[in-house]
């Protein structure tokens, strides 16, 4: 009985969970791609005005990301009325929720086929390698080795505690403008 | 806990005279007016002859043949091939081939079931909603596996990319395996698509998405190549092992549309489409190097196939712990084995075809194939160089 009562609770909190982690995610991407030189190679390729999803199927929470002239990303938030370029699919709640608390790897989860990718592959390949790199510099080494396929070698403590506080204050800067300008 | 989806509802009619199956096929799906899609070489090799005698012998004339499809297919050959179909008022299609026929019968069956001119707009995975109109392989090669995937790529030649199309509604209703279709394939073709579906077995078995299914299809596809293709290289002619190697690429085809390929997929594909070598000869000249890179990640899935490369005495007499270097130096010997009977290539040198100075390009290619994403090992830049590095000579 309490169980049946708590079930669209649970449903609710992880829903919330997963729009609040993919608003997390959509600043942060904008905040690497303005501080790593690495995910701005990765970026480099992408055409400008390319416009990047990740969805939760049918019509769940989502993050928008287009890429700049400048070469970085601007996060647009999870509501654009523009069919993305390439989108990043999860055909449900919970697989999204698996992903994003770090449950399941981003790869092993397209191995699972909770994902599906709509657009160019190639381009998938390079967004998984930045939300790769974004989970190993902002989050601890024990919860980034179960986001990625393989914790790099050569991510040194230092390196690392810097640009997650270069991204962390984006992110938090981001967040203020964004309350300021509601 | 592990979590797995398979799926494969292709009818399989396999054995000595399957093609005399296909009247039968035809008419079970209620088509009366099928269209052959195949090439000048299967036209050239008499295998069209033995697949319409088989056919007219069963009451049914097959009348239209498109046999035009060039090695690169192109959304134009797509275009042209469903006008013909569409003129012709056929209810169904048949391709005859390797991978180019059947991929692009594939795209003409979408364009004669969906509408339009255009195979563009049906480009990625899972567009299509509905069942399309029946549709029939007979494969040529041993190899490529396409008449149980589920996927096609057709190059559009003017915006210079590669289309691909994924959808379980891409799946023939029946696959046709009958060993008079293989029997006349020139040795090193014979070596290099059985390489190829050895390739799809070993990755299916080691990499990501592998699960118990698909594990199961490898490995029994792993020990039909390893106890047949040598012998078929002695002995051309011998259809039953003909026969054995032809279900062994099916079975891999099945394996591997479950569970995908890795890293020396993703190699291949790139090394191919620089230097335009063939893809079965692209997998054997990687697969070594690529289970030496991954050997930590995989060490127990590929020990366990050394009973299937290499029969159940060596893998008896083989210590736990040096199994899957065996596995590796068992795909080696056959590798120079085959380099003996045939002359298939086991380095990038010996190709004749491939610079160095190609190298950093194809390893850019590779990094962003999409079959990286489900190689075990997170392959970097560097990574996917030294491999090339080691492969060269």
């Amino acid at each position: 009985m309490i169980r049946e009562r708590l079930r669209p609770l649970a449903s609710q909190a992880k829903r919330a969970y997963v729009q609040l982690m993919l608003d997390v995610v959509g600043r942060s991407l904008e905040a690497i791609s303005q501080v790593d030189d690495e995910v701005r190679g990765e970026v480099a390729v992408l055409p400008d005005g390319f416009l990047f999803s990740m969805q939760v199927m049918p019509k769940g929470p989502a993050l928008f990301i287009r890429k700049q002239r400048d070469g970085s990303l601007q996060y647009l938030g999870g509501g654009v009325a523009q069919r993305p370029d390439l989108s990043i699919q999860f055909k449900h709640l919970h697989h999204a929720f698996l992903v994003l608390s770090f449950q399941e790897k981003t790869a092993q989860s397209f191995a699972n086929d909770r994902m599906l990718v709509d657009g160019d592959l190639g381009y998938a390949v390079r967004m998984t390698r930045v939300l790769n790199r974004l989970e190993t510099f902002i989050l601890p080494r024990l919860v980034a080795s179960r986001a990625v396929k393989e914790y790099p070698d050569n991510l040194g403590l230092p390196e690392k505690v810097f640009s997650a506080a270069r991204i962390y204050l984006k992110v938090a800067m981001n967040f203020v403008d964004t309350v300021r300008s509601s | 806990m592990s979590y797995y989806e398979f799926f494969c509802p292709v009818k399989v009619i396999a054995g000595q005279a399957a093609l005399e199956h296909l009247p039968y096929e035809f008419s079970s799906r209620a088509v009366e007016r099928p269209m052959v899609v195949t090439d000048k070489g299967v036209r050239n090799a008499g295998l069209l002859d033995k697949v319409l005698s088989a056919c007219e012998e069963g009451g049914m004339d097959i009348t239209v043949v498109y046999d035009d499809v060039p090695a690169d297919s192109s959304k134009q050959t797509v275009t042209a091939i469903a006008k013909e179909y569409r003129k012709q008022k056929c209810d169904g299609i048949l391709a005859i081939g390797g991978g180019s026929p059947i991929d692009t019968a594939k795209a003409v069956n979408i364009l004669v079931s969906e509408g339009g001119d255009d195979i563009a707009q049906y480009a990625g995975s899972g567009v299509l909603k509905r069942p399309l109109k029946p549709f029939f392989v007979i494969p040529t090669t041993a190899g490529t596996g396409s008449e149980v995937t589920n996927v096609a790529v057709i190059a559009d030649t003017e915006k210079e990319v590669k289309l691909p199309f994924a959808s379980g509604f891409m799946l023939p209703d029946a696959a046709v395996i009958d060993p008079r279709m293989t029997l006349t394939l020139p040795p090193q073709i014979t070596a290099a698509t059985a390489m190829d579906a050895m390739t799809h077995s070993v990755e299916a078995f080691t990499c990501l998405a592998k699960n118990p299914l698909s594990d199961a299809y490898a490995a029994a596809a792993i020990k039909k190549i390893s106890n047949n293709l040598l012998k078929v290289m002695e002995k051309p002619d011998d259809a039953e092992r003909r026969l054995e190697l032809a279900q062994a690429s099916t079975m891999a085809g099945i394996a591997f549309s479950n569970s995908m390929v890795g890293l020396v997929h993703a190699l291949g594909h790139s090394l191919g489409a620089a230097c335009h070598l063939p893809h079965g000869l692209c997998m054997s000249l990687f697969l070594p190097y690529v289970l030496e890179y991954n050997l930590e990640e995989i060490r127990e899935p590929l020990s366990e196939l050394l009973l299937h490369l290499a029969g159940p005495e060596i893998y008896a007499m083989t210590p736990r712990s040096q199994r899957a270097e065996e596995s590796i130096a068992t795909i080696r010997k056959l590798r120079d084995d085959l380099h003996r009977h045939c002359g298939l290539p086991r380095t990038l040198q010996e190709t004749g075809k491939v610079e160095k100075s190609q190298l950093d390009r194809i390893a850019q290619m590779t990094i962003d194939d999409g079959s990286i994403m489900f190689n075990p090992k997170e392959a970097s830049l560097e990574d996917a160089r030294a491999v090339l590095e080691k492969a060269w000579a």
